[in-house]
């Protein structure tokens, strides 16, 4: 085992392998406050690379509803067991002043075991804690769909509220959207046990080698977010390929240019922006949408970043939902990410304009000033709106794509109007 | 100047040395490989004798009835992750050669006929025999490792698998996915209009096939065989070979299985051992019991080398 440090983790961890960064990271940062579960990411991503013989199970893209929800079922709620129950510590973060460090702790400082230390610490024959999942319960990618939680009351006292009201719902549920995560520590790569899993150094696209693989399935064991799925048809393991074609710029609608992944590029909801991060998380760029979102603005989170994987999809926390389970999903960050997201800052704003706006991979943004055109109070504090325009470049600086955040609108003349 | 360059090549020289002690018996990649003991390194006095019976191939049962067995106790595997098997105790092994061919038995009790791997749950029998591929003397002072070779020492694999032997003599030499799902069908299956104004998409399809456009030989059809052939240097390290060789013959009856594994004394590929009558070489086996989820190195062993010794050919008078 060697010793890597996972910045979500806000400290060293051990790792098969030795730490050795992408130059840069495929990622993408989900709004789940958006999402109204449409599936047409998921079937983007079917009808591309998952239409044949063995793959019928495999919906490498989901959308599943939280809390009761997940493919394969229960899948998070059965590691999170794992570790809860098996842990040598306490699942706790720390996230005082002195645990946190911009650079090398942004959520401060996780004490639990990660899935490979526990793996590790209890000689559990596996690189890292996991389970098969059986047939049934890969039967349906969104079960539970639409099914609320209410919160517990006591009938008798305390009648249950016909409404719900922010900060935090009474009743809620909320879709999580789930692909493969890439993950700058993939647990399918430390559990392959011949390497036929491998992360690429230029964009950080972690691929299952077809020539490799033996379908001995412990990819399909340890990956905690039961991404890489067994095809019976062929005997041997596939996975997510982030639409490697694309984001290589093979297709030729962009000209050669950085493509986005087949289910960002069909989100209906716009909760999609899919890009590369800087692949050096100590220096992010403050001029590319994804450095700007994850690492400067932390608006968009890790899902379950306790796992000790470092996944590299990054979400905003749904508004509604009670913050303890929002944090144990999304790590401590929670808060903050919930806070900047209601009141968003001018900048952020300005980039929020972009989120599927094209299906050209921006790499750097800029924005040019406009006036105020709106201003009201929320969470307690002034917040005003700015008609700023927000210009996405291309890797090659070309300009993709110029949006303000006013949406012009245009009204017909009177006697051009019909009436029937 | 030159103290200047002294002093700094110095400093430089204990650094590397520094990270040389540091870095001594340290695995930087998956350290999950166990020293072995010393005495894994000596072959057992017990050997295989490789009878020569000047037979035609089809006479092959009746031949094993006319040598001796091997009967080899088999362990857990538990120096690599992961560990596994155990639930095979022993097997018996016989040999023969004609002359041309060579040919191994291996028979072993199984309570189950494990033949599909189609589930994600679901794993194959298997058994496999393993051969220095170059010829070697194996002892403490000249070690070569009995699990899965090593980097310089290469070995020869030949590995039986259960699903393999179902799938020869099915029509077609595959075993699809609606043969445990009786009811899946694909986008494919159910289209009223194959083909027609479709030609692009089921013309991608076997693009998007994953293994069978790689062409790994675990996802064709009609694969003519039921014995793999393949080399390792190590854990981790199996590659199948370009030239496939071996081929082999299992039947499970009465709760036992009865493996026949045979390929040409001398064949032409240099990846391959290479069998000549009147000198040995060694042998180590391998069994995957699919009902106890053996796959990979969840398997039972045989662990210390087993010398091979194969008669030479008499020829009559």
């Amino acid at each position: 085992m060697a010793t890597v440090h996972n910045w979500q983790l806000g400290r060293k961890m051990d790792y098969p392998y030795l730490e050795s960064r992408p130059k840069k990271q495929f990622t993408a940062v989900f709004n789940t406050n958006r999402c109204i579960a449409c599936q047409t990411c998921t079937m983007a991503d079917k009808s591309t690379w998952t239409y044949s013989r063995g793959q019928e199970y495999m919906w490498w893209n989901n959308v599943e509803t939280k809390p009761y929800g997940g493919y394969p079922q229960f899948w998070d709620q059965k590691i999170l067991q794992i570790l809860s129950d098996e842990g040598n510590n306490p699942m706790e973060w720390f996230t005082s002043a002195e645990d946190k460090d911009d650079k090398k702790a942004p959520y401060g400082y996780y004490g639990g075991d990660t899935i490979f230390e526990l793996a590790k610490t209890k000689d559990l024959n596996q690189v890292a804690v996991g389970y098969i999942p059986e047939d049934k319960e890969w039967r349906f990618p969104n079960i539970y769909e639409d099914t609320a939680v209410s919160k517990k009351t006591n009938i008798e006292t305390e009648p249950v509220k016909e409404y719900s009201q922010l900060p935090v719902h009474d009743r809620w549920f909320f879709y999580l959207q789930r692909i493969c995560n890439h993950c700058t520590y993939p647990a399918c790569v430390a559990a392959c046990p011949r390497r036929a899993i491998y992360k690429r150094e230029e964009d950080g696209i972690v691929l299952i080698d077809q020539k490799r693989c033996r379908g001995y399935r412990k990819c399909v064991e340890q990956c905690p977010y039961k991404k890489p799925m067994y095809r019976g048809e062929t005997r041997i393991s596939e996975k997510c390929i982030a639409c490697y074609p694309r984001v290589e710029g093979k297709d030729p609608v962009t000209k050669g240019r950085r493509m986005e992944a087949r289910c960002m590029s069909a989100c209906v909801g716009k909760i999609r922006l899919n890009g590369l991060l800087k692949g050096n998380p100590d220096n992010p760029d403050p001029k590319n949408p994804m450095d700007f979102l994850i690492r400067i603005q932390k608006v968009a989170l890790p899902l379950y970043p306790q796992f000790g994987t470092e996944p590299n999809i990054y979400y905003i926390p749904p508004r509604w939902v009670p913050r303890a389970y929002l944090r144990q999903m999304f790590g401590p960050g929670v808060d903050e990410a919930i806070e900047k997201y209601s009141a968003p800052s001018r900048e952020m704003l300005a980039v929020f304009q972009l989120f599927r706006t094209t299906q050209t991979m921006i790499s750097r943004f800029e924005i040019e000033y406009g006036k105020k055109v709106y201003e009201t109070r929320t969470n307690g504090k002034k917040f005003e709106v700015f008609d700023d325009t927000v210009i996405g470049y291309a890797e090659d600086d070309t300009e993709l794509v110029r949006v303000k955040v006013e949406e012009p609108t245009w009204e017909s003349s009177e006697k051009r109007m019909i009436t029937y | 100047m030159l103290k200047k360059v002294l002093w700094k090549s110095v400093v430089l020289v204990s650094v590397v040395v520094a990270i040389l002690f540091y870095f001594n018996n340290k695995t930087l990649s998956q350290g999950s490989e166990e020293p072995v003991s010393q005495e894994e390194n000596i072959p057992t006095k017990e050997f295989l004798t490789v009878k020569y019976l000047p037979l035609e191939t089809k006479y092959v049962d009746k031949a094993f009835e006319q040598v001796d067995p091997l009967n080899i106790i088999l362990q857990k595997q538990d120096k690599a992750i992961p560990h596994g098997g155990g639930s095979i105790k022993e097997i018996e092994i016989r040999g023969f050669h004609n002359g041309e061919t060579i040919f191994f038995r291996l028979a072993w009790d199984d309570a189950t006929n494990d033949e599909r791997a189609i589930k994600p749950q679901q794993y194959r029998d298997a058994v496999a025999m393993m051969f220095p591929l170059d010829i070697v003397t194996i002892s403490p002072e000249t070690p070569f490792s009995p699990r899965m070779g090593d980097r310089a020492k290469p070995v020869n694999l030949w590995h039986w698998k259960a699903d393999w032997e179902k799938e020869l003599h099915l029509a077609g030499g595959y075993e699809h996915i609606e043969d445990e799902y009786l009811n899946m069908f694909d986008d494919f299956a159910s289209n009223p209009h194959p083909v027609k104004g479709h030609s692009d998409l089921y013309a991608s399809a076997s693009l998007v096939s994953g293994g069978r456009a790689s062409g790994t030989l675990l996802a064709k059809p009609d694969r003519g065989r039921s014995v793999e052939d393949l080399n390792a240097i190590g854990f981790g390290t199996l590659t199948s070979q370009v030239h496939q060789d071996v081929k082999g013959k299992g039947d499970w009856a009465d709760e036992k299985w009865s493996v026949v594994i045979y390929r040409p004394l001398i064949t032409s590929d240099k990846n391959d051992v290479q069998f000549v009558p009147g000198m040995g070489t060694f042998f180590n086996v391998a069994v995957w019991n699919g009902a106890q989820g053996d796959i990979n190195g969840q398997k039972s062993i045989s662990i210390r080398w087993r010398p091979l010794k194969i008669e030479r050919v008499k020829y009559q008078e």
